[in-house]
């Protein structure tokens, strides 16, 4: 389907069938029981996909994946769906469609670039990511520069430089709380030895402030990798994140702290 | 904390001199990972390393005199990289043992050493760090 089919107004031309069979949709909705509602909230998804697919659209030439957008899309087409009130007298595709551009927009937010970095080195930082795991496992070990470069069949300097770019990476994204945050049981172990490594820091009467302020996740990293003495890879793998996602997030810990030290480094 | 014996390196295998600033710490960042992708280390390493310049450089900055120029000269030493960072100041401090630059940066390499130039016209600080730590070489 080309643009040209595509309404402005995402209300016009969804069409008759369209309407009616959102609206009988939602009246089942309201009804059916567990297995029926089911059924129905899939035929409302179906129903609305090409609204989705074209909200996503107007975002497309921003540097990520169409594929991308209309998932996230989708997943604001479901939050509308489960939210929407059918008897307050709104066509449901008004409702829906701010809730789909709102989570693609939270998406370029989330999951942006900081600085503008080519489509090609996007790519290769999420390739890079997937090889430096595959290998990890395979080798039980991090991998070198040449084994990840002969993995992607991509020369020793297209690794170094996504590597590069990877830091430019939105620092937002690093910011959003992991699905593991809940439960850090076991790293509150790990934290109980933080006042004996810090006795060796002088500083930390003004350390201690600055890392009370550090985001909790951020700061177990930094305790992992400097009084605990671990490596990227075994704290990525403590925590379930990428390593290349730990070392941007220790580096990003780092020159906060240089920062708020400021002469007293 | 040891000084550091300049001529046991050698002549550096390559040397990069940028303006003393924080804009150009990304270029000494990716020539080091270069150097260390050469030698084979792991992805672990490189990152450590990389780490390793920006403290090294955020350190050396805070004291860098104006119009100073950082250098960093790498040296190969076997399976190991020798990296020595150094910038000219009027009136150079070593890094406090007990601060947290100093702790950062020995968890991050196998051994640091200070040099504390303090002749007349030409004083200086520079670091000396070796990478990898040896507890991650591998066999």
């Amino acid at each position: 389907m080309t643009d040209a089919h595509r309404p402005a107004d995402p209300d016009e031309g969804l069409g008759d069938d369209v309407k009616s069979r959102t609206q009988a949709a939602f009246a089942e909705l309201a009804r059916a029981d567990d297995a029926g509602r089911s059924e129905a909230r899939t035929r409302l998804v179906q129903l609305h996909l090409p609204l989705v697919e074209h909200l996503a659209k107007r975002f497309r030439n921003r540097g990520e994946p169409l594929d991308d957008l209309v998932q996230v899309g989708t997943i604001g087409l479901l939050k509308a769906i489960d939210r929407f009130e059918s008897d307050r007298g709104v066509e449901f595709s008004t409702y829906a469609t701010p809730t789909v551009v709102g989570e693609i927009k939270r998406h370029f937010r989330d999951k942006g670039w900081s600085i503008r970095v080519p489509r090609r080195l996007q790519e290769m930082r999420i390739s890079l990511a997937g090889a430096t795991a595959e290998l990890n496992q395979q080798l039980g070990r991090s991998p070198t520069i040449t084994e990840i470069a002969a993995r992607l069949d991509v020369s020793e300097e297209t690794v170094l430089e996504g590597l590069e770019s990877a830091n430019a990476y939105s620092t937002l994204s690093l910011d959003a709380p992991d699905a593991r945050s809940g439960e850090g049981g076991s790293m509150a172990d790990v934290l109980g030895e933080d006042d004996q490594a810090l006795q060796h820091v002088e500083y930390r009467e003004s350390l201690k402030p600055l890392l009370a302020a550090l985001e909790p996740r951020d700061r177990q990293i930094l305790m992992l990798r400097f009084f605990g003495q671990m490596t990227q890879s075994q704290i990525a793998q403590e925590i379930g994140m990428s390593q290349m996602h730990v070392s941007r997030l220790l580096s990003r810990t780092l020159a906060r702290l240089r920062e708020g030290l400021g002469d007293e480094l | 904390m040891t000084q550091h014996d300049d001529r046991a390196l050698g002549r550096p295998e390559v040397e990069l001199s940028v303006p003393a600033d924080g804009v150009h710490l990304s270029l000494l960042r990716t020539a080091a990972a270069a150097m260390a992708a050469r030698l084979d280390f792991t992805l672990d390493d490189v990152e450590d390393l990389r780490m390793a310049v920006d403290e090294a450089g955020a350190l050396l900055l805070q004291q860098s005199g104006d119009d100073a120029m950082l250098t960093f000269s790498f040296f190969l030493d076997g399976p190991r990289l020798v990296l020595r960072c150094e910038v000219p100041t009027p009136a150079p401090r070593p890094p406090r043992p007990e601060g947290f630059a100093w702790m950062v940066l020995t968890a991050l390499a196998s051994s640091v050493e200070v040099g504390l130039t303090t002749a007349a016209g030409a004083s200086g600080l520079s670091l000396v760090l070796t990478h990898p730590r040896e507890q991650d070489e591998r066999s």
